[in-house]
């Protein structure tokens, strides 16, 4: 199958996913008070489907700014690590293909076009597609959300808010490849739970994903 | 105004964020140390990812139906190693766990 073939056929669900949670947000923006531009504007210009509920939820309840700009920062420096770790199968892009590709690098996009690059392949068509469809289904998602309020109620009911946390489970069970990996994905997970029930959720997948790595340094140096 | 000034100030940190590792060249090969930290890291945010959203779902701590549900997406990813049927049944188990009461 072809890259490109690929991230439409295992991408659909995330698609259909960002959809209906991109009505959500644009629900939820208006609501709270956003015109039809600025909820728009925002998916358009931030493009981070967590980072955008916690903006609406910050502007709703007035917070300043610049609090809302940093927690933004520390919500999305985990694309710092994600960014650093496609950076290898980016690098013989042009500058201009990697900016764009740095656009639309989400959560979803790094999941997904790393397990294409795991399983051994080298181009860059999946994470293309995948991502640029993505950005498609997110942005007319939150324009029908903004535009005709009502929508879904309850995706809750049919448990479509859990897919992309299913997509992350799937990943990292056909992802790893040895002892260290399932220490390090064990790690990452509980350190990043224990933190968000603790009401950190700001820093939560940052500090677990920054941490757990270094569980493999314990791990292989145990072995020599 | 001020929220003009969040959307765009926000889309500015988000962007710095992702494209910084990418458009930035850095000399030379990095030390072997931090191959294997950053080669580790793919698998340590998809985990903290997939470990917060089971944890709280949806700003409420979960009631154990996203664990069970989590459980049934890994045995069937371990299982098929097909990224699509384990989704399908993770979302299938969550609906039905949480229209079980969970």
């Amino acid at each position: 199958m072809t890259g490109r073939r690929a991230a439409l056929v295992e991408g659909w669900p995330i698609f259909v996913t960002a959809v209906v949670v991109g009505i959500a947000f644009g629900l939820t923006a208006r609501q709270a008070g956003l015109s039809i531009v600025e909820t728009s504007a925002m998916s358009v210009i931030v493009f981070a489907g967590a980072a955008q509920f916690v903006m609406v939820d910050l502007l709703r309840t007035g917070t300043p700014v610049p609090l809302i700009v940093l927690t933004v920062l520390l919500l999305n420096a985990r694309h710092l690590l994600m960014a650093a770790a496609i950076r290898p199968f980016v690098r013989a892009a042009s500058l201009p293909r990697r900016f764009g590709l740095a656009y639309v690098l989400t959560d979803e996009a790094f999941a997904m076009g790393i397990g294409w690059f795991r399983r051994g392949h080298r181009d860059l068509a999946y994470y293309a597609v995948f991502s640029t469809v993505l950005w498609c289904s997110w942005n007319v998602g939150t324009l029908l959300g903004a535009i005709f309020g009502a929508g879904v109620q309850d995706p809750q009911r049919f448990g479509i808010d859990f897919a992309i946390t299913a997509v992350f489970v799937a990943i990292v069970a056909i992802g790893v490849r040895h002892r260290a990996d399932v220490a390090v994905a064990l790690a990452a997970a509980l350190v990043a739970a224990a933190l968000r029930l603790a009401g950190a959720s700001a820093v939560a997948v940052v500090v677990a994903g920054a941490l757990a790595p270094l569980v493999a340094f314990a791990i292989r140096e145990e072995q020599r | 105004m001020s929220v003009w000034i969040a959307i765009v100030a926000s889309g500015i940190v988000t962007y710095f964020t992702r494209s910084l590792p990418l458009v930035v060249t850095m000399p030379g090969r990095a030390p072997a140390r931090l191959r294997r930290y950053l080669d580790a890291l793919p698998t340590a945010i998809i985990a903290a990812l997939a470990g917060a959203g089971i944890a709280v779902p949806d700003a409420q701590p979960t009631g154990g139906a996203e664990v069970l549900a989590a459980v049934v997406t890994l045995a069937v990813a371990a299982w098929r190693r097909n990224l699509l049927f384990a989704v399908i049944a993770g979302v299938a188990a969550v609906a039905a766990l949480r229209a079980a009461g969970l």
